[in-house]
């Protein structure tokens, strides 16, 4: 009953953060908002029980890449003059959510279609970081390994394409 | 309750795909990204519960190294593109069309 509860106000909260994200105008407003999402997330892991992710999600997502976004937006210095028109945003919004209407339901129905068990909270041997850390050294090497050449390629692209200078200007 | 979960995870990737089509700010359509990422890792790790198998936490991970490796591109080439036309429309950005 409590933990119901806690993924009512969680999952209320997520959706509010997603809903403020899409509505507000300044990307400041609209990143704070995804950061109460971002957090809400990780209270619903915890209620998954995975105590990890939850972790990893509170330290990397809401606190390193969130924060990177917020240095950047306040780094350009955004004026409102800056922020681009957007006169037809609600059409936008009308017509993707009519477009959008048949293949969430769609989803939705297949999701009824699955067995439904109870996400009661499950203690040792599951979630915590020795089984994750054995279950990514053992089956998912390859893939680790991958990754870390990824995050590789993307620290070089950044340098090189944010770092540059021009002589001539 | 696997079904709520689910659920909220299909709602949240659909107002992720609201924000990329309806907004013009970059800033607000890259967060959407991030959006749609986190419902995918909300639909990992539900899956991963219902099954009691660890294999979609090792998943989620990974999708949180690739959004971070995409948060540092991404906001490259948007500091990049603010240089060059100091805009943040994306419909400033069309440097592509012939």
């Amino acid at each position: 009953m409590f933990a119901e509860g806690l993924f009512i106000a969680f999952a209320v909260l997520s959706v509010l953060g997603a809903i403020g994200l899409i509505l507000f105008r300044h990307p400041m407003n609209g990143a704070m908002s995804l950061v109460v999402t971002m957090i809400s997330l990780a209270g619903l892991y915890a209620l998954l029980s995975a105590k990890l992710i939850f972790v990893l999600q509170l330290i990397v997502y809401a606190g390193a890449i969130m924060s990177l976004v917020l240095f950047i937006i306040m780094f350009l210095n955004i004026q409102d003059s800056d922020l681009p028109e957007e006169t037809g945003r609600f059409y936008y919004l009308l017509g993707g959510v009519i477009a959008i209407m048949p293949i969430a339901f769609f989803l939705i129905k297949i999701v009824k279609s699955l067995p439904d068990s109870e996400t009661t909270i499950v203690g040792n041997g599951f979630g915590g970081v020795k089984e994750v850390g054995l279950v990514l050294f053992q089956d998912w090497l390859l893939p680790f390994e991958i990754v870390s050449i990824l995050l590789l390629v993307a620290l070089i692209g950044a340098v090189v394409l944010a770092g540059k200078r021009r002589v001539s200007q | 309750m696997i079904h709520d979960y689910l659920i909220l995870s299909i709602i949240l990737f659909c107002l992720g795909i609201l924000g990329v089509v309806s907004r013009r700010n970059v800033f607000t359509v890259f967060m959407s990204v991030e959006l749609m990422l986190n419902a995918a890792n909300l639909a990992f790790l539900t899956f991963s519960r219902l099954h009691e198998n660890m294999d979609g936490h090792v998943l989620a991970m990974m999708v949180m190294a690739v959004a971070a490796a995409e948060a540092a591109l991404a906001l490259a080439v948007v500091i990049l593109l603010h240089r060059h036309k100091s805009k943040l429309d994306t419909n400033v950005f069309s440097l592509l069309k012939g």
